[in-house]
């Protein structure tokens, strides 16, 4: 195996909080508000089942070939020629999803703070920090993030409790005044968020305690769901109907905060732990993409990769997409159906074939297909 | 930063040939000090790393950097003026600042703001102005309080709050009032308590005797169905010996009600009263009642208030019943009544009852059925209870609401007389039993 480092299924759990959460509090609260207004907090909820069905499958299929990542497991089950395919299927959409990821928080981090700042600057010192990260494998991305999720926890509930005194429960009222329909057109976008755990394909084969897999994986789409849920409520109370109209509503709950006429300005606080939470993500996806392209090159080792897939990621990250309202639609109208497609009925399709060819070998009528 | 070469490069090859001679002094295992240097070679990388990283290219000093307390829009013929006040660092030391504009700094004390204005064809035109005439780069992360003018507001203020809700720097929780007047006029007085006007505006408004709206709540309410806002009014107050501006100070009076973004009217300090109660703001209130069995006065104050609106569609005619719940103590008894005569209270709290309600009406009658703005919420409350015949009904709520039958149906609790019973200043005898 090319990765030597081994983790606990915990601290995979631990590392796939952030990978879903440092991105979905900022985009999540505006894009379900857009679609499903008063009902925002139902929308994570109904999404998060395709986080619990991409766990599923991850798990079944990594039993099935149990030292394998989902680059190289496709080979066996479509073949060689499909196999490598949807291997480089893969690899793109994690090349698309990393950037992605990496361009918003570049947008985030220019438009808000550091408005002069050449792009290139912001995303490459991000990027330096993650390389140096994914060469250390996944055992230091585990440590990492067990560093600094206890700190994203705290600071999250710190949050949730100093913005009390100005929320409005009534805001949410009446609820499903329309049906379940715009709850539903609002768990579209979080899909998204939720098909990423089909991330933890990547990390099972290099846990110490297997059987824990499912368990640690269920338990974070829990964790992930209910944050989602929390950040949409309260970002619902305070702003209401003009949720919508924000870009990020969680920054601008987050400094809204006033306590006794001192404890304001707190928004650089919890932007040190966002960026935190953000170097988490950047980094799983990175060592992903880097692991995921050794394997898919039957390379013995990945750490030559990192670099120059480093530089393809800024690039490509500032080549496309000028501005932040196309951004905008390609994540709410493009990134959900590509997501969909390829994080969870993908390895559906896969998950069914194995099965199948599985059944037929077994029967005894052992037909090699090409 | 000076430099501005491409400093990422340098890092990587940098980072790459530390690696390098790192992993070489560890596989050659007779080179000991080889490792020991690269580690301190990386720690000197890191110390200096430290020094660019500093903000970039929007590295600012706090000696360039300008501190808006709070911001005045104005109209002036047909164009925008704004107006900035401006905090004086008076850690700097008093002699430098000879920038001093429209506050009209003399002598040795320096004041601690002035005023400074731009005219333009929209804020972000007359700012990129104002910038011209600063010799720092404006700041507008700590600016509290937002002013507008009168006269802007009566032409419609939503194309100038989106600027202040788009600038990054600016923020949700602003204090936004309209000045009777000139807003630039508020923003120059300098009152003898505070650091600044901008800061008594906020700290009035936060006391809670008239409302409280920030940024926030005014676009909640521009947004709203109910289709109408309303904002604290202030204004100037000149010293009462008769003395120069500095002895000014300012005070919130009564409400300026918005209809969409247009300012219709404006509702003096007592009906305010009123329509805090209907929108359940109340915090504070001193009431003073006239007993109708005796001579003199009681006033009252308020300790605790919660009030809640239930709306009632019957047969299609709307109608909204304000349920009010007061808890007040006594603080003056002018009266030769006994505090502790529970008769005595129960006839208190019916005319404290009386009065209130009687508030609420007449706030009603001159903002919903003069005004016809729906700054109470009702709109609010009749969608949440009402969702199915709120959807048919929403385009015609302006027709709707002067008509809704509003009822007020108050209770008012009198828990403590104070520290004394009856009037401690009244011969025993008088004291009625």
């Amino acid at each position: 195996m090319i990765e030597k480092g081994k983790i606990s299924a915990s601290q995979m759990g631990i590392m796939m909080y952030p990978t879903i959460v440092a991105t979905a509090i900022l985009w999540v609260p505006e894009a379900t508000a857009t679609r499903a207004g008063r009902d925002m907090w139902i929308s994570p909820i109904l999404a998060s089942l395709t986080g619990f069905l991409s766990v599923y499958l991850a798990v079944r299929l990594h039993r099935l070939y149990p030292k394998e990542t989902i680059i190289q497991y496709s080979e066996h089950i479509v073949g060689r020629i499909l196999g490598k395919g949807i291997g480089f299927v893969y690899l793109l959409f994690f090349l698309q999803l990393d950037w992605s990821i990496l361009r918003e928080y570049g947008e985030l981090m220019v438009g808000q703070f550091l408005p002069r700042t050449p792009m290139f600057v912001v995303l490459g010192s991000m990027l330096l920090v993650c390389a140096a990260a994914v060469r250390g494998g996944v055992e230091v991305l585990g440590r990492a993030a067990q560093y600094f999720v206890p700190l994203f926890i705290l600071v999250f509930g710190m949050i949730s409790l100093m913005l009390f005194p100005d929320l409005k429960p009534v805001n949410m009222l009446p609820v499903m005044e329309k049906g379940i329909l715009p709850a539903i057109k609002g768990a579209v976008e979080p899909l998204k968020w939720f098909g990423e755990f089909i991330v933890i394909s990547f990390m099972l084969p290099f846990l110490t305690d297997r059987e824990r897999g499912m368990t640690w994986g269920m338990i974070t789409v829990i964790a992930t769901m209910l944050t989602m849920v929390v950040i949409n409520l309260l970002v619902l109370w305070l702003f209401g109907e003009i949720t919508a109209s924000l870009t990020y509503p969680y920054v601008e709950a987050v400094r809204y905060i006033s306590i006794a006429d001192f404890l304001e300005h707190i928004e650089s606080l919890v932007m040190a732990i966002w960026v935190a939470g953000t170097f988490i993500k950047i980094g799983v996806l990175y060592y992903v993409l880097v692991l995921g392209t050794a394997q898919w090159l039957n390379l013995s080792d990945y750490r030559p990769l990192v670099y120059p897939i480093g530089m393809l990621l800024v690039i490509t990250c500032m080549w496309p997409r000028p501005n932040l309202a196309e951004l905008a639609i390609y994540l709410k109208y493009i990134a959900p159906v590509i997501g969909i497609i390829i994080q969870t009925l993908l390895p559906f399709l896969l998950l069914m074939i194995a099965l199948i060819r599985k059944r037929v070998t077994n029967g005894g009528k052992a037909v090699q297909e090409g | 930063m000076s430099e501005k070469g491409s400093p990422q490069a340098i890092l990587t090859s940098f980072l790459t040939c530390i690696s390098r001679i790192r992993k070489r002094g560890a596989r050659e295992m007779n080179f000991p000090g080889l490792q020991k240097m690269s580690r301190m070679l990386l720690l000197l990388f890191l110390c200096t790393s430290v020094l660019p990283i500093a903000g970039c290219w929007d590295r600012k000093e706090i000696n360039d950097v300008l501190l808006v307390s709070a911001v005045g829009i104005d109209k002036k013929n047909d164009k925008i003026e704004i107006s900035i006040q401006i905090v004086v660092p008076k850690a700097t030391g008093g002699g430098q600042q000879s920038i001093s504009g429209g506050g009209g700094g003399g002598g040795g004390g320096v004041n601690p703001t002035f005023v400074n204005s731009a005219t333009g064809i929209t804020i972000a035109d007359a700012i990129a102005k104002l910038q011209e005439q600063i010799s720092r780069k404006i700041f507008w992360g700590q600016m509290k309080v937002l002013i507008f003018g009168e006269e802007l507001a009566k032409e419609g203020i939503r194309e100038h709050v989106d600027y202040l809700a788009r600038h990054p720097q600016s923020r949700l929780r602003l204090h936004v009032f309209v000045s009777k007047g000139k807003a630039a006029d508020i923003l120059e007085v300098l009152p003898p308590l505070e650091k600044s006007s901008a800061e008594s505006a906020r700290e009035l408004a936060l006391s809670q005797f008239g409302l409280n709206k920030t940024m926030k709540e005014l676009l909640q309410m521009l947004k709203g169905e109910a289709g109408a806002a309303a904002l604290p009014r202030i204004e100037e107050v000149p010293p009462t010996t008769g003395g120069e501006k500095d002895h000014t100070t300012v005070r919130l009076n009564g409400t300026a009600v918005f209809k969409k973004d247009k300012m219709v009217g404006y509702v003096n300090d007592e009906l305010t009263r009123g329509i805090l109660w209907l929108r359940n703001e109340i915090k504070r209130a001193t009431v003073t009642i006239e007993p109708s069995e005796t001579k003199g006065r009681v006033s009252l104050e308020l300790i605790r208030a919660k009030t809640e609106l239930i709306p009632q569609i019957e047969h299609g005619t709307w109608k909204m019943t304000l349920k009010a719940v007061a808890e007040d103590d006594v603080v003056q008894n002018a009266t030769n009544l006994d505090m502790l005569n529970p008769s005595v209270l129960k006839m208190l709290q019916k005319e404290a009852k009386k009065d209130l309600e009687n508030r609420v009406y007449l706030a009603l009658k001159k903002v919903q059925k003069g005004m016809k703005a729906d700054i109470f919420g009702f709109a609010e409350a009749f969608h949440r209870k009402y969702p199915k015949q709120w959807a048919a009904a929403k385009d015609r709520w302006d027709q709707i609401f002067p008509n809704v039958e509003v009822k007020v149906d108050a209770t008012v609790y009198i828990h403590r007389p104070g520290v004394s019973t009856e009037s401690p200043a009244l011969p025993k005898n008088e004291v009625q039993q």
